[in-house]
Parts: C-alpha cells; sequence; structure tokens
C-alpha cells in the first residue's frame, strides 16, 4: 500500500497513545520559573504609538527533564515567550527565574556565561543555518564561542555530536546545501546541544518538515532528552505533535496563557473554553463521527489594543452576559460582531483629510452608523432595552466619535468579562485555567456551553 | 578527490594535509616563485616606493628616504619586463637600426615588449587559477563549496568573461605603465627638455642629438598639411607611435597607458573606500536597525540631495592651495571625494541585502550562544552583501572614471602634465574632424571599452552569484546544486 501523508498522520498521532504514559521522567524539580512575563515590541513609528503585547503577563514554571508546550494559534506570542526566555528578546517586566536566577537582569559577561544553558532550534531549517559554512563550522561555532578545549578536542566533540543526532562524521566538510530539511534540522539540533545546555526551545521544530520525517525528528528529540536530561519547552501549533511528546502544556492567546496542564488531562478534559475551541479543531480520524466544532467568530485582536478584562472576552463562546438584559442567544452573537465593527472603527485612524472634512461638515466613509445597524440587526427583533443602547451608540459614531460609542457598548453590554482580567483558577490536580467561569458564581464554562448548544467533550 | 575516509584525518588543518601530500604545492610553489622572480625588482620596487611615498607624508618622514633608496636600488636590477630587457628606442645609422631589440625595427621591439608584459601577466594569472585548481583537488576537506558553483556560472558566463578580459587589459596596462608605453613618462612628457635623443638626419645623412622637447615640436599632431603623427606611424625622429601623438608631439600611446595609471588608482581608490563605508553602515543599520537606521537614511539622502558635480568643481576649487590637493596631482583629494558621494549609493544597493539577511534565524543562532555582534556582522552577515557590493561596485567605477575624465575635460581635474584621459579629449576635441582625429577618439573609445569592461564584469558576477535573476536557467543549476546532497 502507498505510503500517503494521511496515513504517516495517522502513525503520529496513534504513536502519541502508546508513548504519552512513558514520557514522565521529570524530577519535580523546577528549573525555571516564569512570574508575570511581560514582552513588548514598541511601536514602528518614530513616535512611539501602542506596543505590541506581544507576552502580556504570563505566569507559569517548568519542571526539570519535564516537557513542557505551548500552543496557540499564529501571532499569539508563544515564540516570543520562548525567545525572551533565551533572552533573544529583553523582558519588558517580570522575571525569569532559571535555577534560582533571575536572568532577565543578566548582561554582558554573565548572560554570556549563562546562555549555554540554554539553547534554542529554529523553526526553519532553510534559514537557521548559514549556507556559506560548513556543517562543521556551523556545530563548531558555539564551541568556538565559548573557548571549550584545544581545536582538536572541538573538532573530536563536533564529530561526536554530528554521530548522535544521525548524521555521518564525515559530514562534516559538507555545506547545508548538501542536506534535506530533515537533516538540516539535526544540524541545527547538534549545534544546540553543543554547548550541553539543560534547556531547549524548541520552536516548532518539525512544522516545516514532511510528516514523514516529524516523526523522525521527534523521536531523535526524545532519545536525546532521556539521555541527556533535557528541558524542554516545544512550542508549536500541531496539537498531535504536542500531545505526542510534551508532558505540560500551556495554551496560549494573545499573550496570555489561558490553561496550564498536564497533557492528558488538558486534552482530554479541555477546561477553558479557549483551550475548548481549540481542541475542537482537531480533525476527526473517523469520517463517521458528527461533533459540532467550536467556531470562533471574528478574529483575534490587535496585540496592540488588547480587550481590557479576559483576553478572549471578545470571541468567547461563553462569555458572562450582564443579568439585567435578556435577549436571545442570537442577539447576543449580533450584539458581539456589531461590537466588533465599532472597536475596529474605533481603531481605523482617521487621514487628516477626513477628520478635516468631518470638521467642514461633509460626509465622510466612516460615519454610516446606520447602515452598519441595518446589515447587523435587520433580520432579527431587538428588545426594547437593546435597541435603545444601540441607537444610542449610533448617535455617538453619527457624531464621529467612536471611542465614546465603543465605551458606551462597553458599559451596556459589558460584563466582568469585559472589565476585569481573571484570575487563575486551579481546576483540578496541577492545572490551571484562566476563565472568570471557574469563579463559585458563575455556571462552569462546559455546562454553560452544553447550555448554548454546544458538543463537549466531557461529560 | 580526496579520499575521505572515516579517519582522524579528515578533520586535519590544512597545513597537515599539505605536509601529507606536499608534491604538488611544491610543485606549484616553485613555478609561482619563477614566475615572481622574473619580475621581483618591479614589485619591491613598487611596494618599498609606495611605503616610501607613505612615510614621506607624516610629519619628519621618518624612513622615508631609506625606503625610496632601497626601492631606487630594486628599480636598478635587471627583470623581465624592462625597456633595458627589450629596448625600442633606437636610431637608424643609415644602414641599420642601432640600440632597438636585436636590431629590430622599434615598431616590432616596442610590439614584442608589449605582447610580452600581456603573456607575463596572462601566465601568472593562469598559474593562480592553477593553484586554486590543485588546492580543489588535492587540499580542500570539502568536496563541494556554495562557491565551487559561483565560479563555474562565471566560467560559462561569456559577456561577463569579455568585461573581465577586458578589466585586466585596463589593469595590466595601469601597472605597467613605464614598460608598455613606446617611451617613458619622465622623458616624453614630464621633462622633454631635460632628455636628449639620437636620430638619423636624411637630409644630411648623419646621426644628430636632439633634445626629446625640440623632437616633440616636429611631431605634434595638429590637423593640418603634414602636421600629423597618425596611429601606427613613425615620426621624422624615427619614433613609433602606436596610436599617434598628442597636439604638443608627445606620444599618446604613453600618455594612455599613465592616465589609466590615474584613472584606476581614483576608481578603486575611492570605491575601496566608499564600500567600506557603505558595508559597515550597512551591517551596523541591518543588526541594530532603529535609530541607527534612520539616522543613516538621512544622512545618505543629504549627501544625496547635493549636486555632485557642482560639489566637485566647488571642492577642487577650495583646495587648490591645499597640500591634499598635491598627492598625486589631485587624485587623492578625487579619492575622498568620489567617496565621499557615492558611498550613499553603494549603501543603498546592500541595505536590502543586508536588510535581508539580518533576518535569517542563523544570526538569532548565533546572538543565542552569545556570540559578539562584530563577528555575527562579519562572518554571518558579511559574505552575503559583498557579492552585491561587488556588483554595484564596478557599476559605480565606471561612473566615477567618466567623471574624473569629464572634469579633466573641463580642465578641473588631474593637474597637467599627469596624463589623464579626459584631457586627451579636450585637448584634440577641434582636430575631431582633421586627420588628427586619433587625438579625442582612441581616449574616447578607450573610456567606452573600460566602462563597459566594468559593467559586463559586474553583470557576470551578479548572474553568478544570483542565478535566480537570470531565469529558468539559473532555477535549474540551483536544483542541481540543492540535489546534491547526501
Amino acid at each position: 500500500m502507498p505510503e500517503t501523508p494521511a496515513d504517516n498522520w495517522r502513525e503520529v498521532t496513534q504513536m502519541s497513545e502508546s508513548i504519552v504514559d512513558t514520557v514522565s521522567h521529570q524530577t519535580g524539580e523546577t528549573l525555571l520559573d516564569v512570574q508575570d512575563l511581560k514582552t513588548y515590541y514598541e511601536g514602528g513609528g518614530l513616535f512611539g504609538g501602542d506596543p505590541v503585547k506581544a507576552v502580556d503577563g504570563v505566569n507559569f514554571e517548568i519542571a526539570r527533564g519535564e516537557t513542557f508546550g505551548l500552543v496557540g494559534e499564529s501571532g499569539c506570542g508563544k515564540t516570543t515567550l520562548g525567545r525572551t526566555l533565551i533572552q533573544l528578546e529583553t523582558a519588558t517586566s517580570g522575571t525569569v527565574s532559571f535555577d534560582g536566577t533571575d536572568i532577565t537582569e543578566l548582561s554582558g559577561g554573565d548572560l554570556k556565561q549563562w546562555r549555554r544553558n540554554a539553547q534554542m532550534v529554529f523553526q526553519d531549517p532553510e534559514s537557521s543555518l548559514n549556507d556559506r559554512m560548513t556543517v562543521g563550522e556551523i556545530i563548531r561555532e558555539p564551541l568556538d564561542v565559548h573557548e571549550q578545549g584545544t581545536a582538536r578536542e572541538r573538532r573530536e566533540k563536533v564529530r561526536t555530536l554530528l554521530d548522535e543526532v544521525g548524521l555521518m562524521p564525515e559530514h562534516y566538510y559538507r555545506y547545508p546545501h548538501q542536506f534535506s530539511g530533515g537533516q538540516r534540522q539535526r544540524i541545527g539540533i547538534a549545534r544546540a546541544l553543543a554547548l550541553e545546555p539543560e534547556f531547549v526551545v524548541l520552536d516548532e521544530p518539525v512544522s516545516a518538515l514532511d510528516v514523514s520525517v516529524q516523526a523522525q525528528i521527534l523521536n531523535l528529540l526524545e532519545e536525546l532528552q532521556e539521555e541527556f536530561g533535557l528541558t524542554y519547552l516545544f512550542i508549536a501549533h500541531d496539537l498531535s505533535v504536542v500531545r505526542h511528546i510534551c508532558d505540560r502544556v500551556g495554551v496560549m492567546y494573545l499573550g496570555n496563557l489561558m490553561e496550564v496542564g498536564p497533557t492528558e488531562q488538558l486534552f482530554q478534559n479541555p477546561e477553558n473554553p479557549y483551550t475548548r475551541a481549540l481542541l475542537s479543531a482537531i480533525p476527526e480520524p473517523d469520517p463517521t463521527a458528527q461533533a459540532d466544532r467550536i467556531t470562533l467568530p471574528g478574529s483575534p485582536p490587535s496585540p496592540r489594543d488588547p480587550p481590557e478584562g479576559c483576553p478572549f472576552a471578545t470571541r468567547c463562546p461563553v462569555r458572562i452576559r450582564p443579568e439585567d438584559i435578556d435577549a436571545s442567544d442570537e442577539v447576543w452573537d449580533r450584539i458581539r460582531e456589531f461590537r466588533d465593527v465599532i472597536r475596529e472603527r474605533s481603531r481605523a485612524e482617521q487621514s487628516i483629510g477626513e477628520r478635516l472634512k468631518e470638521r467642514l461638515g461633509f460626509e465622510t466613509a466612516l460615519a454610516d452608523g446606520d447602515e452598519i445597524v441595518d446589515e447587523e440587526f435587520s433580520d432579527v427583533d431587538l428588545p426594547p432595552d437593546v435597541r435603545e443602547h444601540v441607537e444610542q451608540a449610533v448617535t455617538y459614531l453619527s457624531d464621529g466619535d467612536p471611542d465614546a460609542a465603543r465605551a458606551y457598548l462597553k458599559e451596556a453590554f459589558g460584563s466582568r468579562c469585559d472589565t476585569e482580567t481573571p484570575q487563575y483558577y486551579d481546576v483540578d490536580d496541577r492545572r490551571t485555567s484562566f476563565c472568570h467561569r471557574h469563579a463559585t458564581d458563575h455556571d462552569a464554562p462546559g455546562e454553560e456551553l452544553r447550555r448554548r448548544g454546544y458538543d463537549t467533550h466531557d461529560g | 578527490m580526496m579520499e575521505t575516509e572515516l579517519t582522524d584525518d579528515i578533520d586535519q588543518p590544512l597545513r597537515d594535509r599539505l605536509k601529507a601530500h606536499p608534491r604538488p604545492a611544491l610543485l606549484w610553489a616553485a613555478g609561482l616563485c619563477v614566475l615572481l622572480l622574473l619580475e621581483g625588482p618591479t614589485y619591491l620596487d613598487g611596494l618599498l616606493g609606495a611605503i616610501g611615498a607613505g612615510l614621506a607624508l607624516l610629519p619628519g618622514a621618518p624612513g622615508a628616504e631609506a625606503f625610496a633608496s632601497a626601492s631606487a636600488f630594486f628599480s636598478e636590477l635587471p627583470h623581465l619586463l624592462s625597456r633595458e630587457l627589450v629596448p625600442n628606442r633606437g636610431y637608424y645609422d643609415g644602414s641599420a637600426w642601432q640600440g632597438t631589440f636585436l636590431g629590430l625595427e622599434p615598431k616590432y621591439a616596442w610590439l614584442i615588449r608589449f605582447l610580452l608584459v600581456y603573456a607575463y601577466v596572462a601566465a601568472l594569472l593562469g598559474w593562480l587559477w592553477y593553484g586554486y585548481v590543485l588546492f580543489r583537488r588535492h587540499y580542500r576537506a570539502a568536496n563541494w563549496t556554495p562557491t565551487d558553483d559561483v565560479i563555474d556560472r562565471l566560467r560559462s558566463h561569456y559577456w561577463g568573461l569579455f568585461g573581465l578580459a577586458v578589466v585586466v587589459f585596463f589593469i595590466t596596462m595601469a601597472a605597467f605603465a613605464p614598460v608598455v608605453g613606446p617611451t617613458t613618462a619622465e622623458e616624453n612628457i614630464e621633462g622633454p627638455y631635460s632628455h636628449d635623443m639620437k636620430y638619423y638626419n636624411e637630409d644630411t645623412e648623419t646621426v644628430e642629438t636632439i633634445t626629446i622637447g625640440e623632437a616633440n615640436l616636429g611631431s605634434a599632431s595638429r590637423g593640418s598639411g603634414d602636421s600629423n603623427v597618425g596611429i601606427w606611424s613613425y615620426d621624422d625622429f624615427g619614433r613609433f607611435h602606436p596610436v599617434g601623438t598628442l597636439v604638443s608631439g608627445k606620444d599618446l600611446f604613453t600618455f594612455l597607458a599613465f592616465g589609466a595609471r590615474v584613472s584606476l588608482f581614483i576608481g578603486l581608490g575611492s570605491m575601496a573606500i566608499a564600500g567600506f563605508i557603505a558595508t559597515t553602515l550597512a551591517l551596523v543599520t541591518a543588526y541594530y536597525k532603529g535609530v541607527t537606521d534612520l539616522i543613516v537614511v538621512l544622512t545618505s539622502d543629504s549627501v544625496q540631495a547635493m549636486p555632485a558635480l557642482l560639489l566637485v568643481i566647488l571642492a577642487t576649487v577650495v583646495f587648490r592651495n591645499h597640500w591634499i590637493a598635491e598627492l598625486y596631482s589631485g587624485a587623492m583629494l578625487f579619492i575622498l571625494l568620489f567617496a565621499l558621494i557615492r558611498w550613499p549609493g553603494l549603501w543603498r544597493a546592500v541595505r536590502g541585502p543586508a536588510l535581508q539577511v539580518g533576518e535569517q534565524e542563523w544570526v538569532d543562532a548565533a546572538k543565542s550562544y552569545g556570540q559578539r555582534p562584530t563577528v555575527i556582522m562579519r562572518k554571518h552577515m558579511a559574505p552575503y552583501i559583498l557579492g552585491y557590493l561587488l556588483v554595484y561596485a564596478s557599476l559605480t567605477l565606471g561612473g566615477v572614471i567618466i567623471s574624473v575624465s569629464a572634469l579633466s575635460f573641463l580642465g578641473l581635474g588631474i593637474t597637467a602634465p599627469t596624463p589623464e584621459w579626459g584631457r586627451a579629449i579636450n585637448i584634440g576635441q577641434q582636430y575631431i574632424a582633421s586627420q588628427s582625429w586619433h587625438i579625442s577618439l582612441i581616449p574616447g573609445i578607450l573610456i567606452t571599452l573600460v566602462v563597459t569592461g566594468f559593467n559586463a564584469f559586474s553583470d557576470g558576477i551578479r548572474d553568478a552569484i544570483d542565478p535566480q535573476s537570470e531565469g529558468a536557467e539559473g532555477g535549474a543549476t540551483g536544483a542541481a546544486a540543492g540535489g546534491g546532497g547526501g
């Protein structure tokens, strides 16, 4: 039977079932402790502007010897988090304590010395190796930088490393051009291991590879972890791979960790609404299975202007609704869409020309609030109080003040999800979730999901 | 190919590999020694002379004289490409040529020396290429490197090779200017009245002595009547002029050879400085980005906003009596001026590639194990932009040569009597329609040829380092190169 990617795929997923229980070699001792870490990128322009809040206050720990997975959609900040942990990016605030040392405070010679402890395997094997250097030079460079041993010992070490990652020692004088993607990734792994680090950040190490090669590289990574007692931070957007290799997983959304917990618990029984939505996106191998996916509406908000309360509030299927408004699910959907549009509008910067036109009393392209209302609400029955609020917002919009409209809608339809940052609730053994619904005075996310008509995994 | 068995030998340094298998290297080195020794005195003379001239610029001129005298000593030693070995100047005594090489006509004696120079250069370059081939075959540890592909592509790029040939021709002419000319600059151009020559006077049928200056008066090309010495002809004094004479009766070929020196000196000098500035700034801005980048963008824009020609004219006037304008008849001033004017162009050309390579993950990888920024820029970024720099520098170099000629044409460039092509064009301009057309036309053609040559060469390099720019053909090569993997 010809091997198709799909077959390989199944193999990987099936493998995950069998291996999951064997990958627990952590000692329980904390290696990395991240406290309220924030990494902001300053605005690109000369005059500042809002920074991009790529990582916006995350807390977690990684135990020595474990593999901690970090998942989330593109642009959620997981790569930035990984880069901050090995000090490729400077943290804006918070601490990263590595074996008791706060590495965000390190600089100069101390930082250089510390760098030996933490290395990174990059996502793109095409771009992570300098094509003008031989494989030997590439793997040797970290050793040269830290002046380990004599020249001969370094070459010896490189050959050992080549052997360890499944390449030939005579590949020393080849160039990266002469290798396939999987082999190039092995070279990248050898380079990361050259300094014998304790902690390795794996930034989507297999996502650029063929599925058949992915399994080989994942197995290699597991063997190396066993052999050298490595601690991994495994960044991925591919959930099956994460389930296969990770001991614990953190789910990231818009710079925040939404849920952190042991892999199997989290995959079997997700708690946080975002984790549920993410997991429901995994394709079901069984074509007859009928499961309603939780399709998230809209797109993630800009990390320059994240929502004030819970980062997920703008898209959450189980957002807490204010008690004083009684409306159907459909109406709430429309309200959410309407608020999305208003939020976009308040973010859209008006050109000087448009401002001038507005001042002079001309109609501008942005002021058509009534049209938006028509589009959103023409085919649903709005309860009178909802209609009143919407009309008030449109008035603000027509006055050319979308910020006021946005604030007004937040006041009228918002709940604690819009105003209050959730805290981390312990939901079960070693698992925390970042959602107001875990508070005792609200229904749990799963319960609320079922009530709003979604299928859920848990019983 | 060298055996790449799995032994401890495969990663030994080059020195050990040479020791293990010394024969080809020794033979090659011996050959190189012979080639260099043939011309050794010239090289030492030039080197020591340059150091001496450099020292003379320092306050007190420490040791300048020692170098000058050492240089003079070596210039006396016999060597292959010398006027003494193959003399072309002599006189006819009524029956035979006296003082020329083997008693040949001056025409043939000069031609032999001229061809000998080019044969020597060809042999030297060929030997160096052979050395590279030997290195690849016997001593290089890697069977294949990315540079091999670049060289292979350049070897089959005929337009680029044509450019290379023109550039080599031009550089040889400049480097061996004192040897390739039928006469010397000192005697013919700078001090014609301080030197004597013998010639056969046909009226009296005797050999007479005359100063070169007086002879030049009789060999002038002024367009009218019999006052013209055209290309490939003798003048009345038995002197051979391969491309005729100037209005002043001086030999045009000698003038052109020394003019090539000045042009090349200014072109290469200004491009070296501008290229260095451009590369450094491109690397620094691509690595640090942000404010650094902005400052350099603003600076380069300001420089480019200045009208270049007016600036140069202004500077030549302002610095007229300054010591810097004295160096090499003003050539040094032009080097600095053109470096200042041209670096923004070069910087812009390599900024894109530099920004691109700065985004590569291998740069991040190098940061992650603590490599120093300067090393990252040099080792992980610079190799990727130097090719582009070479392309744009050789394109710009043509422009610099034209600019210098244009300034000389306007009477502002290199001060007389130091030869400069543009001045020859200027001098001969009014005779262009007469029989003395060669005065303007030959230098004009040469400028065109050299600039075209540099452009063709840069085309060749660009296609060699960046096969995508050539289209489908390059893609096939890339795939072949990528497919050679293990």
